[in-house]
Protein backbone atom coordinates (compact mmCIF):
# COMPACT_ATOMS: atom_id res chain seq x y z
CA UNK A 1 0.00 0.00 0.00
CA UNK A 2 3.27 2.24 0.67
CA UNK A 3 5.73 0.95 -1.56
CA UNK A 4 5.63 4.11 -3.97
CA UNK A 5 7.40 5.67 -0.55
CA UNK A 6 10.00 3.91 -0.05
CA UNK A 7 11.28 3.56 -4.08
CA UNK A 8 14.52 5.29 -3.06
CA UNK A 9 15.01 3.32 0.20
CA UNK A 10 14.95 0.08 -1.87
CA UNK A 11 17.51 1.44 -3.66
CA UNK A 12 19.79 2.77 -0.82
CA UNK A 13 18.91 -1.00 0.55
CA UNK A 14 20.52 -2.58 -2.77
CA UNK A 15 23.32 -0.01 -2.72
CA UNK A 16 24.04 -1.26 0.39
CA UNK A 17 24.19 -4.90 -0.06
CA UNK A 18 26.31 -3.97 -3.21
CA UNK A 19 29.17 -1.97 -0.87
CA UNK A 20 29.84 -4.63 1.55
CA UNK A 21 29.78 -7.45 -1.38
CA UNK A 22 32.50 -4.93 -2.63
CA UNK A 23 34.45 -4.77 0.55
CA UNK A 24 34.78 -8.82 1.02
CA UNK A 25 35.66 -7.97 -2.80
CA UNK A 26 38.74 -5.61 -1.61
CA UNK A 27 39.24 -8.22 1.41
CA UNK A 28 39.91 -11.03 -0.76
CA UNK A 29 42.21 -9.54 -3.45
CA UNK A 30 43.98 -7.41 -0.32
CA UNK A 31 44.61 -11.09 1.45
CA UNK A 32 45.90 -13.07 -1.53
CA UNK A 33 48.02 -10.13 -2.30
CA UNK A 34 49.49 -10.06 1.59
CA UNK A 35 49.57 -14.12 1.26
CA UNK A 36 51.51 -13.90 -2.18
CA UNK A 37 54.54 -11.46 0.03
CA UNK A 38 54.63 -13.86 3.06
CA UNK A 39 54.69 -17.10 1.16
CA UNK A 40 58.20 -15.36 -0.17
CA UNK A 41 58.85 -12.46 -2.44
CA UNK A 42 56.09 -9.98 -3.57
CA UNK A 43 56.31 -10.57 -7.20
CA UNK A 44 54.27 -12.26 -9.58
CA UNK A 45 50.43 -11.93 -8.73
CA UNK A 46 51.03 -9.45 -6.32
CA UNK A 47 51.13 -6.33 -8.77
CA UNK A 48 47.71 -7.59 -9.93
CA UNK A 49 46.14 -8.13 -6.62
CA UNK A 50 47.04 -5.08 -5.58
CA UNK A 51 45.48 -3.08 -8.44
CA UNK A 52 42.75 -5.76 -7.77
CA UNK A 53 42.50 -4.50 -4.26
CA UNK A 54 42.81 -0.31 -5.79
CA UNK A 55 39.68 -0.91 -8.38
CA UNK A 56 37.79 -2.64 -5.49
CA UNK A 57 38.13 0.97 -3.23
CA UNK A 58 37.41 2.90 -5.68
CA UNK A 59 34.54 0.90 -6.67
CA UNK A 60 33.57 1.32 -2.54
CA UNK A 61 33.95 4.93 -2.89
CA UNK A 62 31.52 5.70 -5.81
CA UNK A 63 28.97 2.99 -4.58
CA UNK A 64 29.61 5.45 -0.92
CA UNK A 65 28.79 8.49 -3.04
CA UNK A 66 25.99 6.92 -5.15
CA UNK A 67 24.67 6.08 -1.61
CA UNK A 68 25.20 9.50 -0.26
CA UNK A 69 23.22 10.93 -3.54
CA UNK A 70 20.01 9.22 -2.86
CA UNK A 71 19.74 9.43 0.62
CA UNK A 72 20.37 13.28 0.53
CA UNK A 73 17.12 13.25 -2.21
CA UNK A 74 14.87 12.34 0.78
CA UNK A 75 15.45 8.90 0.93
CA UNK A 76 15.03 8.02 4.84
CA UNK A 77 14.55 9.48 8.03
CA UNK A 78 16.68 12.61 8.80
CA UNK A 79 18.51 10.63 11.72
CA UNK A 80 18.52 7.20 9.57
CA UNK A 81 20.79 9.18 6.89
CA UNK A 82 23.01 10.50 9.31
CA UNK A 83 23.61 7.30 10.90
CA UNK A 84 24.18 5.54 7.65
CA UNK A 85 26.42 8.30 6.41
CA UNK A 86 28.99 8.10 9.77
CA UNK A 87 28.60 4.21 9.23
CA UNK A 88 29.99 4.47 5.34
CA UNK A 89 32.49 6.76 6.08
CA UNK A 90 34.07 4.52 8.86
CA UNK A 91 33.63 1.16 7.05
CA UNK A 92 34.93 2.82 4.49
CA UNK A 93 38.87 3.64 6.17
CA UNK A 94 39.26 0.06 5.96
CA UNK A 95 39.74 -1.14 2.70
CA UNK A 96 41.91 2.38 2.29
CA UNK A 97 43.87 0.95 5.22
CA UNK A 98 44.52 -2.43 2.74
CA UNK A 99 45.33 -0.24 0.40
CA UNK A 100 47.67 1.64 2.04
CA UNK A 101 49.71 -1.37 3.52
CA UNK A 102 49.93 -3.05 -0.41
CA UNK A 103 51.11 0.19 -1.50
CA UNK A 104 53.93 0.38 1.27
CA UNK A 105 55.13 -3.45 0.77
CA UNK A 106 55.23 -2.35 -3.39
CA UNK A 107 56.52 1.03 -3.34
CA UNK A 108 58.86 0.50 -0.13
CA UNK A 109 60.10 -3.00 -1.21
CA UNK A 110 59.40 -3.97 2.41
CA UNK A 111 60.11 -7.91 2.76
CA UNK A 112 59.06 -9.35 5.81
CA UNK A 113 61.43 -11.33 7.48
CA UNK A 114 61.11 -14.93 8.75
CA UNK A 115 61.05 -14.55 12.34
CA UNK A 116 57.75 -12.65 12.25
CA UNK A 117 55.59 -14.33 9.44
CA UNK A 118 53.97 -16.26 12.09
CA UNK A 119 53.10 -13.58 13.97
CA UNK A 120 52.36 -11.43 11.09
CA UNK A 121 50.11 -14.10 10.20
CA UNK A 122 48.25 -14.28 13.29
CA UNK A 123 47.80 -10.48 13.10
CA UNK A 124 46.11 -11.16 9.75
CA UNK A 125 44.06 -13.49 10.63
CA UNK A 126 42.51 -12.00 13.64
CA UNK A 127 42.42 -8.15 11.88
CA UNK A 128 40.24 -9.78 9.20
CA UNK A 129 38.09 -12.10 11.42
CA UNK A 130 37.21 -8.71 13.01
CA UNK A 131 36.35 -7.43 9.54
CA UNK A 132 34.49 -10.37 8.89
CA UNK A 133 32.37 -10.28 11.88
CA UNK A 134 32.03 -6.19 11.28
CA UNK A 135 30.67 -7.01 7.79
CA UNK A 136 28.25 -10.03 9.81
CA UNK A 137 27.12 -7.24 12.47
CA UNK A 138 26.36 -4.64 9.30
CA UNK A 139 24.34 -6.43 7.54
CA UNK A 140 22.44 -7.57 10.69
CA UNK A 141 21.43 -3.93 11.19
CA UNK A 142 20.48 -3.59 7.75
CA UNK A 143 18.92 -6.73 6.76
CA UNK A 144 17.84 -8.96 9.83
CA UNK A 145 17.79 -6.95 12.80
CA UNK A 146 19.70 -8.77 16.42
CA UNK A 147 22.20 -10.45 17.05
CA UNK A 148 24.13 -7.15 16.97
CA UNK A 149 25.52 -6.83 20.84
CA UNK A 150 27.44 -10.56 20.72
CA UNK A 151 29.66 -9.75 17.55
CA UNK A 152 30.78 -6.39 19.63
CA UNK A 153 32.63 -8.53 22.41
CA UNK A 154 34.09 -11.19 20.20
CA UNK A 155 35.62 -7.99 17.61
CA UNK A 156 36.27 -6.45 21.12
CA UNK A 157 38.25 -9.36 21.70
CA UNK A 158 40.32 -9.78 18.96
CA UNK A 159 41.28 -6.07 18.92
CA UNK A 160 43.04 -6.43 22.36
CA UNK A 161 44.40 -9.51 20.81
CA UNK A 162 45.77 -7.85 18.00
CA UNK A 163 46.89 -5.10 19.66
CA UNK A 164 48.93 -7.49 22.13
CA UNK A 165 50.51 -9.26 18.60
CA UNK A 166 51.55 -6.02 17.54
CA UNK A 167 53.17 -5.11 20.22
CA UNK A 168 55.04 -8.66 20.47
CA UNK A 169 55.96 -8.17 17.07
CA UNK A 170 57.21 -4.38 17.42
CA UNK A 171 59.53 -6.01 20.47
CA UNK A 172 60.90 -8.42 18.24
CA UNK A 173 61.52 -6.31 15.26
CA UNK A 174 63.22 -3.71 17.71
CA UNK A 175 65.52 -6.59 19.11
CA UNK A 176 66.34 -8.24 15.98
CA UNK A 177 70.61 -7.70 16.26
CA UNK A 178 70.28 -8.36 12.00
CA UNK A 179 67.72 -6.04 10.64
CA UNK A 180 69.36 -2.50 10.37
CA UNK A 181 67.64 0.36 11.96
CA UNK A 182 66.16 2.15 8.97
CA UNK A 183 64.48 -1.11 7.89
CA UNK A 184 63.12 -1.96 11.25
CA UNK A 185 61.30 1.85 11.43
CA UNK A 186 59.82 0.90 8.44
CA UNK A 187 58.44 -2.57 9.60
CA UNK A 188 57.64 -1.05 12.45
CA UNK A 189 55.20 1.42 10.26
CA UNK A 190 54.03 -1.62 8.55
CA UNK A 191 52.87 -3.45 11.79
CA UNK A 192 51.22 -0.41 13.14
CA UNK A 193 49.23 -0.33 9.95
CA UNK A 194 48.41 -3.57 9.95
CA UNK A 195 47.05 -3.03 13.61
CA UNK A 196 44.78 -0.64 12.30
CA UNK A 197 42.25 -2.91 10.54
CA UNK A 198 41.58 -4.24 13.75
CA UNK A 199 41.29 -1.04 15.31
CA UNK A 200 38.90 0.29 12.76
CA UNK A 201 36.70 -2.82 13.01
CA UNK A 202 36.35 -2.26 16.22
CA UNK A 203 35.29 1.52 16.09
CA UNK A 204 32.52 0.07 13.55
CA UNK A 205 31.26 -2.47 15.36
CA UNK A 206 30.87 0.22 18.18
CA UNK A 207 28.98 2.21 16.08
CA UNK A 208 26.59 -0.33 14.92
CA UNK A 209 26.08 -1.09 18.22
CA UNK A 210 25.08 2.36 19.26
CA UNK A 211 23.10 2.69 16.10
CA UNK A 212 21.19 -0.58 17.40
CA UNK A 213 20.76 0.57 20.82
CA UNK A 214 19.41 4.59 19.59
CA UNK A 215 16.50 2.35 17.81
CA UNK A 216 15.62 1.46 21.40
CA UNK A 217 12.79 3.99 22.91
CA UNK B 1 -23.08 33.61 0.65
CA UNK B 2 -21.24 36.85 1.58
CA UNK B 3 -22.27 36.53 5.14
CA UNK B 4 -19.81 33.32 4.95
CA UNK B 5 -17.11 34.95 3.77
CA UNK B 6 -15.63 35.68 7.55
CA UNK B 7 -16.34 32.29 8.76
CA UNK B 8 -14.70 30.86 4.92
CA UNK B 9 -11.38 33.00 5.69
CA UNK B 10 -11.64 31.97 9.18
CA UNK B 11 -11.27 28.47 8.16
CA UNK B 12 -8.94 28.92 5.74
CA UNK B 13 -6.77 30.23 8.49
CA UNK B 14 -7.27 27.74 10.48
CA UNK B 15 -6.44 25.19 8.32
CA UNK B 16 -3.38 26.96 7.16
CA UNK B 17 -1.39 27.46 10.66
CA UNK B 18 -2.96 24.06 12.27
CA UNK B 19 -2.27 21.44 9.48
CA UNK B 20 1.44 21.67 11.27
CA UNK B 21 0.51 20.48 14.17
CA UNK B 22 -0.47 17.11 12.39
CA UNK B 23 2.02 16.53 9.27
CA UNK B 24 4.71 19.81 10.06
CA UNK B 25 7.54 16.56 11.19
CA UNK B 26 6.56 14.71 8.58
CA UNK B 27 7.11 17.64 5.66
CA UNK B 28 9.58 19.41 7.33
CA UNK B 29 11.87 16.35 7.38
CA UNK B 30 10.96 15.74 3.82
CA UNK B 31 9.60 12.51 4.81
CA UNK B 32 6.47 13.04 2.90
CA UNK B 33 5.95 15.64 0.14
CA UNK B 34 4.15 18.28 0.92
CA UNK B 35 1.35 17.44 -1.60
CA UNK B 36 1.03 14.59 -0.28
CA UNK B 37 0.25 15.21 3.16
CA UNK B 38 -1.68 18.36 1.84
CA UNK B 39 -4.21 16.08 0.00
CA UNK B 40 -4.05 14.14 2.77
CA UNK B 41 -4.83 16.96 5.07
CA UNK B 42 -7.57 18.32 3.38
CA UNK B 43 -9.18 14.73 2.43
CA UNK B 44 -9.40 13.42 6.47
CA UNK B 45 -10.19 17.35 7.62
CA UNK B 46 -13.44 16.96 5.25
CA UNK B 47 -13.98 13.80 6.19
CA UNK B 48 -14.08 14.35 10.02
CA UNK B 49 -16.11 17.73 9.83
CA UNK B 50 -18.74 15.22 8.48
CA UNK B 51 -18.87 12.85 10.38
CA UNK B 52 -18.05 14.09 13.73
CA UNK B 53 -18.37 17.81 13.23
CA UNK B 54 -21.82 17.99 14.42
CA UNK B 55 -21.09 17.81 18.27
CA UNK B 56 -18.89 21.04 18.49
CA UNK B 57 -21.15 22.68 16.56
CA UNK B 58 -24.12 22.19 18.56
CA UNK B 59 -22.50 23.74 21.49
CA UNK B 60 -21.23 26.40 20.23
CA UNK B 61 -24.26 27.38 18.58
CA UNK B 62 -26.06 27.48 21.94
CA UNK B 63 -23.77 29.62 23.75
CA UNK B 64 -26.23 32.45 22.90
CA UNK B 65 -28.75 33.14 20.61
CA UNK B 66 -27.38 35.42 17.72
CA UNK B 67 -28.73 36.79 14.64
CA UNK B 68 -27.13 36.44 11.41
CA UNK B 69 -25.48 40.01 11.44
CA UNK B 70 -24.38 39.23 15.33
CA UNK B 71 -22.60 35.81 13.49
CA UNK B 72 -21.37 37.77 11.09
CA UNK B 73 -19.70 40.20 13.46
CA UNK B 74 -18.30 36.67 15.55
CA UNK B 75 -16.83 35.24 12.39
CA UNK B 76 -15.16 38.16 11.25
CA UNK B 77 -14.01 39.87 14.94
CA UNK B 78 -12.30 35.96 15.53
CA UNK B 79 -10.64 36.31 12.19
CA UNK B 80 -9.28 39.83 12.84
CA UNK B 81 -7.94 38.58 16.36
CA UNK B 82 -6.58 35.72 14.70
CA UNK B 83 -5.09 37.68 12.24
CA UNK B 84 -3.96 40.26 14.55
CA UNK B 85 -2.11 38.18 17.15
CA UNK B 86 -0.42 36.25 14.52
CA UNK B 87 1.06 39.36 13.00
CA UNK B 88 2.43 40.19 16.54
CA UNK B 89 3.77 36.42 16.56
CA UNK B 90 1.39 35.88 19.94
CA UNK B 91 0.07 32.07 19.94
CA UNK B 92 -3.21 31.69 19.07
CA UNK B 93 -5.35 29.51 19.11
CA UNK B 94 -8.56 29.45 16.82
CA UNK B 95 -11.11 27.83 18.83
CA UNK B 96 -10.48 30.52 22.27
CA UNK B 97 -10.84 33.42 19.17
CA UNK B 98 -14.36 32.49 18.53
CA UNK B 99 -15.85 31.00 21.79
CA UNK B 100 -14.36 35.04 23.01
CA UNK B 101 -16.48 36.34 19.92
CA UNK B 102 -19.49 34.33 21.05
CA UNK B 103 -19.21 35.79 24.31
CA UNK B 104 -18.74 39.04 23.94
CA UNK B 105 -21.72 39.04 21.44
CA UNK B 106 -23.14 37.31 23.96
CA UNK B 107 -22.93 39.96 26.87
CA UNK B 108 -24.16 42.58 24.55
CA UNK B 109 -27.58 39.99 24.14
CA UNK B 110 -27.06 39.79 28.15
CA UNK B 111 -27.66 36.08 27.61
CA UNK B 112 -24.99 32.94 27.64
CA UNK B 113 -25.37 29.72 28.48
CA UNK B 114 -22.89 29.83 31.54
CA UNK B 115 -22.68 25.34 32.62
CA UNK B 116 -21.68 25.20 28.47
CA UNK B 117 -19.00 28.07 28.78
CA UNK B 118 -17.80 26.42 31.87
CA UNK B 119 -17.42 23.17 29.97
CA UNK B 120 -15.89 24.96 27.19
CA UNK B 121 -13.27 26.74 29.73
CA UNK B 122 -12.56 23.72 31.50
CA UNK B 123 -12.01 21.48 28.21
CA UNK B 124 -9.46 24.97 27.68
CA UNK B 125 -7.46 24.11 30.70
CA UNK B 126 -7.38 20.41 30.11
CA UNK B 127 -6.13 20.15 27.07
CA UNK B 128 -2.63 20.29 27.50
CA UNK B 129 -2.90 18.13 30.33
CA UNK B 130 -4.79 15.76 28.11
CA UNK B 131 -1.26 15.52 25.93
CA UNK B 132 0.61 14.99 28.48
CA UNK B 133 -1.27 12.16 29.62
CA UNK B 134 -1.95 10.89 26.14
CA UNK B 135 2.02 11.10 25.55
CA UNK B 136 2.54 9.49 28.29
CA UNK B 137 0.31 6.31 27.72
CA UNK B 138 0.95 6.29 24.16
CA UNK B 139 4.95 6.35 24.48
CA UNK B 140 4.91 2.78 27.03
CA UNK B 141 2.53 1.84 25.12
CA UNK B 142 4.09 1.57 21.65
CA UNK B 143 7.30 2.11 22.80
CA UNK B 144 6.92 -1.63 24.94
CA UNK B 145 5.65 -3.01 21.39
CA UNK B 146 8.23 -1.64 19.25
CA UNK B 147 11.25 -2.61 21.25
CA UNK B 148 9.74 -5.82 21.30
CA UNK B 149 9.45 -5.88 17.31
CA UNK B 150 13.08 -8.13 15.45
CA UNK B 151 13.19 -5.01 12.84
CA UNK B 152 16.35 -4.04 11.08
CA UNK B 153 17.11 -0.01 9.91
CA UNK B 154 15.09 -0.18 7.41
CA UNK B 155 12.35 -1.74 8.74
CA UNK B 156 12.40 0.57 11.36
CA UNK B 157 12.56 3.59 8.81
CA UNK B 158 9.66 2.39 7.06
CA UNK B 159 7.54 1.66 10.18
CA UNK B 160 8.38 4.88 11.42
CA UNK B 161 6.97 7.10 8.44
CA UNK B 162 4.08 5.07 7.91
CA UNK B 163 3.17 5.61 11.25
CA UNK B 164 3.52 9.14 10.96
CA UNK B 165 1.64 9.56 7.79
CA UNK B 166 -1.82 7.08 9.50
CA UNK B 167 -1.14 9.54 12.83
CA UNK B 168 -1.18 12.51 10.46
CA UNK B 169 -4.13 11.81 8.46
CA UNK B 170 -6.02 10.61 11.97
CA UNK B 171 -4.62 14.08 13.32
CA UNK B 172 -5.86 15.95 10.24
CA UNK B 173 -9.82 13.89 10.93
CA UNK B 174 -9.68 14.95 14.97
CA UNK B 175 -8.34 18.47 13.41
CA UNK B 176 -11.15 18.74 10.74
CA UNK B 177 -14.08 17.35 13.40
CA UNK B 178 -13.13 19.42 16.02
CA UNK B 179 -12.54 22.71 14.73
CA UNK B 180 -14.60 22.77 12.29
CA UNK B 181 -16.98 24.14 14.66
CA UNK B 182 -14.86 27.31 15.22
CA UNK B 183 -15.74 27.96 11.39
CA UNK B 184 -19.31 27.46 10.82
CA UNK B 185 -21.16 27.40 14.36
CA UNK B 186 -22.36 30.58 14.40
CA UNK B 187 -24.14 30.38 11.09
CA UNK B 188 -26.18 27.73 12.37
CA UNK B 189 -27.26 29.99 15.39
CA UNK B 190 -28.03 32.30 13.35
CA UNK B 191 -30.18 29.93 11.28
CA UNK B 192 -28.22 30.41 8.00
CA UNK B 193 -27.22 26.55 7.96
CA UNK B 194 -27.76 23.47 9.06
CA UNK B 195 -25.26 21.28 10.66
CA UNK B 196 -24.62 19.53 7.68
CA UNK B 197 -23.92 22.00 4.82
CA UNK B 198 -22.04 24.20 8.15
CA UNK B 199 -19.82 20.82 8.09
CA UNK B 200 -19.71 20.86 4.52
CA UNK B 201 -18.59 24.38 4.27
CA UNK B 202 -16.29 24.43 7.13
CA UNK B 203 -14.13 21.37 6.33
CA UNK B 204 -13.86 22.73 2.53
CA UNK B 205 -12.45 26.15 3.78
CA UNK B 206 -10.16 24.24 6.17
CA UNK B 207 -9.00 21.92 3.73
CA UNK B 208 -8.23 24.88 1.05
CA UNK B 209 -6.39 26.59 4.25
CA UNK B 210 -4.20 23.81 3.83
CA UNK B 211 -3.99 23.41 0.36
CA UNK B 212 -2.98 26.63 -0.25
CA UNK B 213 -0.84 28.06 2.25
CA UNK B 214 0.00 25.53 4.91
CA UNK B 215 3.33 24.78 3.10
CA UNK B 216 5.48 27.46 5.38
CA UNK B 217 4.41 26.96 8.33
CA UNK B 218 5.01 23.55 8.03
CA UNK B 219 8.22 23.65 7.24
CA UNK B 220 8.87 26.04 9.73
CA UNK B 221 6.76 25.01 12.87
CA UNK B 222 7.52 21.22 11.98
CA UNK B 223 11.21 22.18 12.59
CA UNK B 224 10.39 22.86 16.19
CA UNK B 225 9.16 19.28 16.94
CA UNK B 226 11.33 17.24 14.36
CA UNK B 227 14.40 18.03 17.07
CA UNK B 228 12.57 14.87 18.87
CA UNK B 229 13.75 11.69 17.76
CA UNK B 230 11.07 9.92 15.22
CA UNK B 231 9.42 8.01 17.42
CA UNK B 232 8.74 10.56 19.69
CA UNK B 233 7.38 12.73 16.58
CA UNK B 234 5.09 10.13 16.01
CA UNK B 235 4.05 9.67 19.75
CA UNK B 236 3.13 13.78 19.61
CA UNK B 237 0.91 13.35 16.95
CA UNK B 238 -1.04 10.71 17.61
CA UNK B 239 -1.52 11.89 21.34
CA UNK B 240 -2.55 15.20 20.04
CA UNK B 241 -5.04 13.36 17.91
CA UNK B 242 -6.02 11.38 20.36
CA UNK B 243 -6.56 14.14 22.81
CA UNK B 244 -8.61 16.48 20.47
CA UNK B 245 -10.55 13.23 19.53
CA UNK B 246 -11.74 13.41 22.87
CA UNK B 247 -12.67 16.75 23.52
CA UNK B 248 -14.78 16.04 19.70
CA UNK B 249 -16.81 13.73 21.83
CA UNK B 250 -17.40 16.19 24.56
CA UNK B 251 -18.56 18.75 21.40
CA UNK B 252 -16.09 20.61 22.35
CA UNK B 253 -13.44 22.69 20.38
CA UNK B 254 -9.94 22.84 21.68
CA UNK B 255 -6.59 23.90 20.01
CA UNK B 256 -4.48 21.40 18.48
CA UNK B 257 -1.58 23.55 19.33
CA UNK B 258 -1.95 23.32 23.17
CA UNK B 259 -2.69 19.83 22.46
CA UNK B 260 0.97 19.41 20.94
CA UNK B 261 2.75 21.61 23.41
CA UNK B 262 1.21 19.00 26.09
CA UNK B 263 2.55 16.05 23.97
CA UNK B 264 6.05 17.29 23.68
CA UNK B 265 5.91 17.97 27.17
CA UNK B 266 4.71 14.43 28.05
CA UNK B 267 7.57 12.97 25.82
CA UNK B 268 9.83 15.36 27.46
CA UNK B 269 9.15 13.58 30.52
CA UNK B 270 9.04 10.11 29.55
CA UNK B 271 12.80 10.55 28.24
CA UNK B 272 14.02 12.51 31.42
CA UNK B 273 14.08 15.76 30.68
CA UNK B 274 14.27 17.97 33.83
CA UNK B 275 13.54 21.45 32.58
CA UNK B 276 10.45 22.22 31.43
CA UNK B 277 10.43 25.86 29.44
CA UNK B 278 8.91 28.80 30.87
CA UNK B 279 8.51 30.63 27.89
CA UNK B 280 6.67 28.12 26.34
CA UNK B 281 4.35 27.51 29.50
CA UNK B 282 4.02 31.71 29.50
CA UNK B 283 2.90 31.49 25.99
CA UNK B 284 -0.08 28.60 26.97
CA UNK B 285 -1.01 31.03 29.77
CA UNK B 286 -1.37 34.32 27.35
CA UNK B 287 -3.18 32.05 24.72
CA UNK B 288 -5.53 30.68 27.60
CA UNK B 289 -6.29 34.76 28.86
CA UNK B 290 -5.65 37.02 26.29
CA UNK B 291 -7.22 35.11 22.77
CA UNK B 292 -10.82 34.76 24.03
CA UNK B 293 -10.54 38.93 25.97
CA UNK B 294 -9.36 39.86 22.80
CA UNK B 295 -11.29 38.63 20.63
CA UNK B 296 -14.63 39.34 23.30
CA UNK B 297 -13.41 42.99 22.72
CA UNK B 298 -13.19 43.10 19.48
CA UNK B 299 -16.90 41.54 18.15
CA UNK B 300 -18.08 43.89 20.66
CA UNK B 301 -16.00 46.78 19.07
CA UNK B 302 -17.15 45.68 15.70
CA UNK B 303 -21.15 45.53 16.62
CA UNK B 304 -20.87 48.78 17.93
CA UNK B 305 -19.14 50.22 14.58
CA UNK B 306 -21.80 47.95 12.68
CA UNK B 307 -24.48 49.96 15.17
CA UNK B 308 -23.50 53.37 14.54
CA UNK B 309 -25.76 55.90 12.58
CA UNK B 310 -25.19 58.95 10.95
CA UNK B 311 -27.61 61.39 11.70
CA UNK B 312 -27.32 64.28 9.22
CA UNK B 313 -28.56 68.04 9.23
CA UNK B 314 -27.96 68.84 13.29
Amino acid sequence: MFGFLFRKQRMVEELIGKYLDNLRMTQEYFTEALNICLEGSCKGDFDFMTEQTHKHESRADDIRDEIKDLMYSKALLPESRGDIMGLLEAMDLIPGIFERLLFMIGTEKIEIPEFIVTDVKELIEYSLASFDLMIKQVEALFKRGGEIRSMVSVIDRNESHCDHIERRIIAAIFSSPTLDPFRKILLKELIVTMGDISDQADRVSKRVNIISMKRIV
Amino acid sequence: MVPLLGGIFLGWSLGANDASNVFGVAVSSRMVKFWTAALLGAGFVLLGALLEGGAGIETLKNLTPMDLNQAVVCSVGAAATVSVMTLLALPVSTSQAVVGAIVGIGLLNGKIDLGGLGKVVLCWLGTPLGGLIFALLVYRLLGTLYNRLPLNLFQVDRLLRIGLILAGSYGAYTLGANNVANVTAVFVGAGMLDVTSAALIGGLSIGLGIVTFSRGVMETVGKKLVRVDAFSALVVVLAEAITVHVYTFLGVPVSTSQAVIGAVLGVGMVKGIQSVSGKTLGEVLAAWFFTPAVSALMAVAIDFVVHLEYVPGK
